[in-house]
């Protein structure tokens, strides 16, 4: 019954001990969501619509560069031809004007086919149709640089002819809703119209180019046997799933993660040398009595007990403090990290998982209470008699 | 079974006590030997640096001598482990110091119940002893006071009932007051007196002639001995 109390006999220090380990617990946390947490959200937004392989260009990435696949519709129909393939969406990126005024405002396009689709999510108004060649969907961002509704009238214009400075080729299309673009980065004006459409608007049209196929397997067990076959079928393309994808992914970011450990480490080493540091002055202070307590027949384990509960709870408030901290730090952190140009919005580099809060809670508490190990052993090694010897001089 | 009065609390046999200063020997207790019966009276006494408080000590399982044995009940200390000797010390000894040593965390009543918590005794019950232990060194009505609000009189009663609160065979003072005005002192003469008259064996180390003159025997500690032992 005494832990508690002694905690408040110093309410200042007490509360300074807290606030640091609040701190260190904060920058642990982080660093553990940072280490996972890039990778798990690019393997979400891979696989939010359920496609798990992608196809690119020979030798790239999906809408790593600006190379395009020729003769697409072919392509397509031969990746169709494996029986576990389910949907196959071709995309098409390409810069595009649209009007604003007399002035011309640069738009990202994607050419894609509203029946088999994986980059957006549709918002307000309605989507693409099959077939609809006149309609467009376009980004929030795009929607409210261009001052435009679900039914307004958009003019498009496509690649410029460099000796005249006009526009070689302009095409109209009514808005037919706003959408979440999934891989664009924060605020990009973008659109979303049938691919023929971009394509002509890109100049792509003759050659049916692409820039991906997005590819859906019946099942993700069978997605990795599946990007196999495609790829020994289809050897001028990159066939990847988004394991792979990940796995790519992971290996650029390795570095980051091994600092983010470290750096997680290093605060972990802090807490554990606050809380030893206070409990050993605590101690130390307190040595008489502790003598008093051994001399009137309380146990060492009581008295260590009562040392180890007092270093827990100092690591337990200050943690939890820290976890709440630490998750609003971390928003705040990815607000401004997802602002880095190109970057994917739905990017997050701290993603709080539960398991990931718990292993933080876990790996600190084991640490108050190894902290506390130092401390009660001077506490349970203090020779009675010479102690109250000295408490009387 | 109980023992009875006349059976030996508290027996030492040529205890000695040696302490290692500055590459010399220093001898704090030379041999000493001294039975304490149940239901008796001692005061020790005697010149300071005499051994006094290194005797209680020894007497109290707090230190091991340098050669001898003490018996407390009969059990030997020597060869105890700490558990043992830790919940003998809890159960069968009361120790009460010349600066009272309470928890300043704690009020006076679960400074009382500390021992009896140690000892596994039920909240309800530990409670009730504790009151009543309070009640009778005279403090009940200071039962919810932090020991810190107490003057030096009532910290000292409050170690008392601490003290006695697990019902031990013998109680070891050793100067309980050494820190309290005359008239204070005075009054715990009385306490002890009335300890002693309920049953209580007391082992009391002392300056105060007054309360030396209280006990039924006194010894006299001289260097590291026992001068001269006097019945009373
Ligand atoms: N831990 C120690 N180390 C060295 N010498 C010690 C130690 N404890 C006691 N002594 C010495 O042993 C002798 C006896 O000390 P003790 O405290 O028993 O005397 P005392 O009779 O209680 O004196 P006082 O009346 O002043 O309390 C003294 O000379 C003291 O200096
Ligand atoms: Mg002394």
């Amino acid at each position: 019954m005494t832990w508690w109390r002694n905690l408040l006999r110093h309410p200042l220090r007490s509360a300074l001990a807290v606030a640091g380990i609040t701190v260190t617990t904060a920058m642990l946390l982080d660093m553990v969501l940072l280490g996972g947490g890039l990778e798990r959200s690019f393997e979400r937004l891979l696989l939010g619509r359920g496609y798990q392989i992608r196809v690119s260009p020979s030798g790239t990435l999906p809408f790593d560069t600006e190379t395009t696949i020729p003769g697409a519709a072919a392509l397509r129909l031969g990746l169709e031809a494996d029986p576990e393939v389910t949907g196959v969406a071709p995309v098409l990126g390409a810069s595009v004007f649209a009007r604003a005024g007399d002035t011309l405002v640069a738009v990202f396009a994607y050419g894609i086919d509203p029946e088999v689709q994986a980059i957006y999510q549709p918002l307000s108004g309605s989507d693409l149709a099959a077939g609809d060649s006149l309609g467009v969907l376009l980004s929030a961002p795009a929607a409210a640089r261009l001052g435009m509704a679900p039914g307004d009238t958009l003019v498009l214009v496509g690649r410029l002819d460099p000796q005249l400075a006009t526009a070689a080729i302009e095409r109209r299309l009514v808005v037919r809703g706003v959408a979440r673009l999934l891989y664009d980065s924060r605020g990009q004006l973008s659109l979303v119209a049938l691919l023929p459409v971009v394509q002509s608007l890109a100049g792509l049209r003759e050659e049916d180019r692409v820039s991906a196929f997005v590819v859906r397997a019946r099942s993700d067990d069978q997605a990795d046997a599946v990007t196999a076959r495609l790829r020994s079928a289809h050897p001028g393309i990159e066939v990847n799933s988004v394991t792979d994808m990940v796995r790519h992914f992971r290996e650029r970011l390795v570095y980051f993660r091994q600092l983010s450990y470290i750096l997680g480490s290093i605060s972990l080493v802090v807490t554990v040398l606050l809380v030893t540091t206070l409990m050993t002055i605590t101690v130390n202070e307190r040595l008489g009595e502790i003598a008093t307590l051994r001399a009137i027949g309380v146990s060492r384990a009581t008295v260590v007990r009562s040392v180890m509960l007092e270093g827990a709870t100092l690591t337990v408030v200050g943690g939890g403090l820290g976890i709440v901290l630490g998750l609003a730090t971390a928003r705040y952190l990815d607000a401004i990290l997802t602002t880095f140009p190109g970057l994917p919005a739905a990017i997050s580099f701290f993603v709080p998982e539960p398991d990931r809060l718990l292993l933080a809670g876990v790996v600190l508490f084991l640490a108050g209470v190894g902290a506390g190990v130092y401390p009660a052993i001077i506490a349970a090694r203090a020779p009675i008699a010479d102690t109250l010897r000295a408490e009387a001089t | 079974m109980s023992p009875q009065p006349g059976e030996i609390a508290l027996r030492a046999i040529e205890l000695r006590k040696d302490y290692p200063m500055n590459g010399e020997t220093v001898h704090a207790l030379r041999g000493v030997s001294l039975e304490v019966r149940r239901g008796e009276y001692v005061a020790i006494v005697g010149p300071s640096g005499s051994g006094k408080s290194t005797l209680l000590q020894l007497l109290g399982g707090l230190d091991e001598p340098s050669a001898g044995s003490v018996l407390v009940d009969g059990v030997a200390l020597a060869g105890l482990d700490d558990r043992t000797l830790t919940r003998l010390r809890l159960t069968r000894l009361g120790f009460v110091f010349q600066r009272f040593h309470l928890l300043p965390v704690l009020t006076a009543i679960e400074n009382v119940e500390l021992p009896l918590s140690e000892a596994g005794v039920s909240r309800a019950e530990r409670r009730a002893r504790a009151l009543e232990l309070l009640g009778y060194v005279g403090l009940a009505e200071r039962a919810a006071h932090r020991a810190t609000q107490l003057s030096g009189g009532e910290m000292q009663r409050v170690a008392i009932a601490r003290a006695l609160a697990n019902r031990p065979a013998v109680i070891l003072a050793d100067e309980p007051t050494g820190e309290l005005d005359a008239a204070t002192g005075r009054s715990m003469l009385e306490l002890f007196r009335r300890l002693n008259q309920d049953g209580t064996t007391l082992v009391v180390i002392t300056h105060d002639e007054h309360l030396a003159a209280e006990a039924g025997r006194v010894v006299h500690m001289l260097d590291g001995r026992i001068a001269v032992g006097r019945q009373g």
